[in-house]
């Protein structure tokens, strides 16, 4: 079972995230882990991969609002990143800042495994 | 309509419904709210419209994610304020960028709650402030309009049409009052549904004939509707078209309607419809108007009223009423001797004269002032009997006016028993003059008290005979002891030469075996037909105009 200490040290900002929960910390290690289920990671990295990039937009601005609401700093900076790009459908390789996200959310997911 | 305010508490608390495709926005609103709100979650946009759908009359707020699967927020946001029954439910978008902040507000959206989301005691804050305004809105839209016609209620009415006052202060406006005559008789007539339907097709209709004069309108009571608009010299055109037009509800419906044209702004608001309803008042008991217009002979016939009503406790301590006296001759001998008189009021106002009866006596009839009144006469008339039976050796009876509203004072018989014993005289000496028109209105109550008069010893003459339209078949019931004859109906006889009815009339008394009086006698003719067809007592210019007390006496020595 996760800890706030374990989330804290993988870069949350549990503070803010524990602030906006009214503290309650069972509710926060249950949330987290809901991220996992989220479809919108698959949509993005699909879209992306078929140059849909209205629909990739879609999928990270939910994302960033997700991942914002758990204050999950290293998931959320690249997905901020990636949002503004896709926002302006830019041109250009999304795979670093994909890998980046999909890296981060292993590493959360190993932390609720172990 | 949208829902009444009244309908959003569900066991005290309000419903919220959080359309959000991600589970944990979702999750962390219903966690912030749940204490105060019941939470409805809706995944996309389709199904958070089925729950606006079934849920429209209950939801207080909606907080809605703008990007979701199947209908996005910005569509449905469209959707419901576009549409009428959930344009009042306050929404509140839920929106990461300040971009869609904007275009939310610009579509109806009341707030936004950005992502990440804010403190709880934040988004509660929001929440609280725009169900709020919701509500307040919802309340003042509830009150200012009426149920059945969905026009202005009275207070609003006249807030709407002070502010339209405000920002038009050269333009000529109408303040009018129309009304529906006899409402309550159609209400026991054709029942309740049947006159909302009347009341709502009549809004409806003067919605469609106001509407090129840029009119505010209001339901101001049952049967009553105020109309503030632009002048106009149409009203009576209109009128014609609304009656036409209702006549399909209930036929045969008659409107009445008073106008204050061109208003003076310089008056209240509420005092151009007191001056609306002075000229709509005119038109109470009159059948033949149905447009009344008010102008200052209106004003100043109320204001005189106003006065004689300020003024009638001064006059009275003053002494300023004052009673005279007309003879009543027997003109059954060769010579008409003296028989009797009549008591009749006369005011001796200080600044406006001499006031005729006809301008004060209706008037304190209706308010009741007539009590009083007729107490002083009653007393004068007393003290006078007395006074002449000290010094003169002609006794005669004099009679005095018992007004239609004192039949109905139980204590009637007992009051002028005292009068008669404080000034020591006989009841025979006071004859009671009751106009037929009494008897008509409310007969066997009327009839009891009259009857129980009679019992006590007064002489009952029965006024005004002629114009009060007694059946004959009544007429032998009637506990009378004379029958005088009305003044207009002599004076038509002759005017028109129909001395027939005259004779039936006079034959009338006769069969009752009760004398006839005729008043309003003017004329040697009248005189001269009079006693040839077997009148016994006349009384009239012809012999004598009423007289005060002192100038009274010379038919006495």
């Amino acid at each position: 079972m996760a800890t706030i200490e374990e989330l804290k040290a993988y870069g949350a900002n549990t503070e803010a995230a524990l602030s906006r929960l009214m503290g309650n910390e069972t509710f926060y290690l249950a949330l987290v882990p809901r991220i996992f289920e989220d479809k919108n990671f698959e949509v993005l990295s699909s879209a992306i991969a078929e140059g849909d990039l209205d629909k990739a937009f879609d999928a990270a601005h939910s994302l960033k609002g997700v991942l914002g609401n758990l204050e999950l700093t290293p998931i959320l900076q690249p997905m901020i990143e990636i949002t503004e790009l896709l926002r302006h459908r830019e041109n250009v390789d999304y795979s670093p800042y994909l890998e980046e996200i999909f890296r981060q959310k292993e590493a959360l997911e190993k932390i609720f495994e172990g | 309509m949208t829902n009444t305010v009244a309908s959003l508490f569900k066991n005290g608390k309000r419903t919220i419904l959080v359309a959000d495709d991600e589970f944990i926005n979702r999750a962390i609103l219903s966690e912030m709210l749940q204490d105060e709100y019941d939470i409805i979650t809706a995944e996309n946009g389709e199904e958070a419209y089925d729950i606006i759908q079934s849920h429209s009359k209950t939801l207080s707020l909606i907080l809605l994610d703008l990007i979701m699967p199947k209908m996005g927020g910005l569509e449905l946001l469209s959707v419901i304020k576009n549409r009428n029954e959930y344009s009042g439910i306050p929404v509140i978008v839920l929106t990461t960028d300040q971009e869609s902040e904007v275009v939310s507000l610009n579509t109806g959206a009341s707030d936004f709650i950005p992502k990440p989301y804010p403190r709880q005691s934040v988004v509660k804050a929001r929440i609280h402030r725009a169900i709020e305004l919701s509500e307040d809105r919802q309340i003042i839209s509830d009150t200012q309009n009426d149920v059945i016609t969905g026009l202005y209620t009275g207070e609003y009415f006249y807030e709407y049409a002070e502010a339209y006052d405000k920002y038009h202060p050269d333009t000529d406006m109408d303040a009018v009052i129309l009304g529906i005559s006899n409402y309550n008789v159609l209400l026991e007539r054709y029942g309740k549904e049947k006159c909302i339907q009347l009341l709502s097709m009549l809004a409806n209709e003067l919605r469609k004939q106001y509407l090129n004069e840029i009119a505010i309108l209001c339901h101001k009571e049952m049967d009553l509707f105020f109309i503030y608009c632009h002048h106009t010299a149409d009203h009576d055109e209109k009128l014609q078209e609304i009656s036409h037009s209702i006549d399909c509800v209930i036929s045969g419906v008659k409107l009445k309607m008073g106008i204050y044209k061109q208003v003076d702004k310089n008056l209240e608001l509420r005092n151009r419809f007191v001056r609306a309803r002075m000229a709509y008042n005119k038109l109470q008991d009159n059948y033949v108007n149905e447009v009344s217009v008010f102008d200052d002979e209106i004003l100043k016939k109320i204001l005189f009223e106003e006065q004689l009503c300020a003024d009638f406790k001064t006059a009275i301590s003053e002494e300023q009423f004052v009673v005279y006296f007309q003879p009543k001759f027997d003109i059954t001998g060769n010579e008409p001797v003296i028989a009797g008189a009549e008591a009749l009021v006369r005011w001796c106002h200080p600044e406006l004269e001499m006031i005729s009866p006809g301008l004060f006596i209706p008037l304190f009839e209706s308010n009741g002032l007539i009590y009083e009144l007729d107490d002083y006469v009653w007393h004068k008339t007393a003290a006078a009997i007395k006074d002449w039976r000290g010094r003169f050796d002609k006794k005669i009876p004099v009679s005095v006016n018992i007004s239609r509203a004192e039949m109905y004072d139980p204590n009637l018989a007992n009051r002028l028993i005292n009068i008669v014993e404080e000034n020591g005289i006989e009841i025979s000496d006071l004859h009671l003059e009751i106009t037929e028109s009494a008897y008509v209105s409310d007969s066997s109550m009327i009839i009891d008290r009259v009857n129980n008069l009679r019992s006590k010893g007064f002489f009952i003459e029965m006024d005004d005979f002629g114009s009060g339209y007694s059946s004959l078949n009544m007429i032998g019931e009637l506990p009378i002891d004379a029958l005088k004859l009305d003044m207009l109906f002599i004076r038509s006889a002759f005017k028109n030469q129909n001395m027939k009815m005259l004779d039936i009339v006079i034959d009338i008394a006769d069969c009752l075996e009760v004398p006839a009086i005729a008043e309003g006698v003017e004329t040697e003719e009248q005189y001269l037909k009079l006693k040839e067809s077997g009148c016994e007592l006349i009384q009239g210019y012809y012999f004598s105009k009423p007289l005060p007390g002192d100038e009274f006496e010379g038919f006495l020595r």
